[in-house]
């Protein structure tokens, strides 16, 4: 199963027999059957067939719509499941509840864990680098996680560690040509934050999918709160993801050079660096390949990849919201 | 499961049809012959859709079932690539 990523600006999307058939300028870029897709995004501009849109909806595929520059849009979900009662957990654990607190701990200290973890192996495969200052803060930003009941100051806690580990960031980056100073958005100026921005948009996409599958509403999340229009349950649970997928991609896409300088495009008004279609393309076969492979799940002690990962935590939180188990278990890995 | 899908079919615009029907459950890898890897149900509709067009007097479908075991052991020698499933981009070949 794989995902489809239109990225030429005025293609036409249609359906043909049981097939996606992507068209431009009248020729055939793409055909490949709706059994093999598990989701599409279209960057920039198309045009999608009725007939393709009710397909997918049918198929339950998401379509995701993001700009040019990875910006996201918005998506077009199937119905959510008929699931009611995972909803009607979620929404009754909303605001400072006992559930609400364990869960944001959870996701908490799942990203700060992750963030640990991903900065000892660094620091032990590269002896030069000396990030013990960064590791400390980190770890004094999740000692008090546990004993902390209160989601404000858990957030706050977030905050630090996040900024503990943005701290040193620069330092992961072994080649000369790019450099980190601090996390910029809305839009990126530097080609690092426009790789992690547009990493987070695509990770975006697929929590979302997953929390769909599971039958939550991904619009009451716990850490994030509600704002129109945000996923705030798929930003939840992408927490736990941003090191171990967008952040090691991003590096090592970085680190062999896959990308250079002359892969970003910078836009004179606005400063906002964005990727050319043809590092694009790159970066997205990048992205892909690390979202199939596989590694040992910790709780389940099975194999999985991150694909199937994402499907799995978002189970496991409707798990513990509908009060089958004791505890959320974030997805740690060493 | 994986599936090797052989036809022969007298009438053109039929074969085109099953052609056509085929190309949405697996790939194309030599004239009258597909690779398809399904799905129980997806097999079952494959073969129901199939079922439907033929004549059973002039035309025939095969379907030969590979195990998990033999499909590593395939050899190929020139011909089609074989499809990766992970990710498809759609965009122009020279832009």
């Amino acid at each position: 199963m794989g995902t489809v990523y239109v990225t030429q600006d005025d293609a036409f999307v249609g359906k043909i027999d049981e097939r996606l058939h992507v068209k431009f300028d009248k020729k055939t870029i793409l055909d490949v059957p709706l059994i093999k897709i598990d989701g599409v995004v279209i960057l920039g501009r198309a045009t999608i067939s009725p007939a393709a849109i009710s397909e997918l909806l049918e198929r339950h595929i998401p379509l995701t719509f993001l700009t040019n520059n990875g910006c996201y849009l918005g998506t077009l979900q199937p119905e959510v499941t008929k699931n009611i009662f995972v909803r009607k957990a979620q929404w009754q654990a909303i605001g400072e509840s006992a559930q609400a607190i364990h869960l944001v701990q959870g996701f908490v200290r799942g990203k700060l864990k992750n963030y640990r973890n991903f900065l000892i192996r660094r620091q032990r495969e590269n002896s030069n680098l000396d990030l013990s200052v960064n590791v400390t803060r980190l770890e004094q930003a999740i000692a008090p996680i546990e004993t902390t009941k209160n989601i404000n100051s858990l957030r706050g806690l977030e905050g630090a560690g996040s900024a503990a580990y943005f701290a040193c960031f620069n330092q992961l980056i072994r080649t000369t040509e790019f450099s980190f100073n601090n996390r910029v958005r809305r839009p990126p100026t530097d080609p690092v934050n426009s790789l992690l921005s547009f990493g987070y948009s695509l990770l975006r996409h697929d929590i979302q999918g997953a929390v769909n599958i599971a039958g939550f509403d991904p619009y009451l999340g716990y850490l994030h709160c509600e704002r129109y229009g945000r996923p705030s349950l798929a930003l939840d649970l992408m927490e736990e993801f941003r090191p171990l997928i967008v952040d090691a991609v991003v590096l090592s896409t970085l680190n062999k050079q896959l990308l250079t300088p002359i892969d970003f495009l910078t836009e004179p008004l606005s400063g906002a660096v964005s990727l050319t279609p043809e590092g694009r393309k790159r970066f997205l076969q990048q992205y892909a390949q690390k979202k199939q492979s596989e590694f040992k799940h910790p709780v389940l002690g099975r194999k999985c990849s991150y694909q199937e990962a994402f499907e799995l935590q978002a189970r496991l939180l409707a798990k513990y919201l509908m009060g089958e188990t004791e505890k959320y278990p974030p997805l740690v890995l060493k | 499961m994986n599936v090797i899908v052989s036809y022969d079919i007298s009438e053109d615009k039929r074969r085109t049809k099953i052609h056509k029907i085929l190309k949405s459950y697996g790939q194309w890898v030599q004239y009258s012959v597909f690779e398809c890897y399904l799905t129980d149900t997806q097999y079952a509709k494959l073969r129901s859709r199939l079922n439907k067009l033929i004549k059973p007097e002039s035309d025939s479908i095969l379907f030969y079932f590979l195990c998990a075991c033999c499909v590593g052991k395939v050899e190929r020698i020139g011909g089609e690539k074989i499809r990766d499933d992970t990710i498809f981009f759609a965009e122009c070949a020279d832009g």
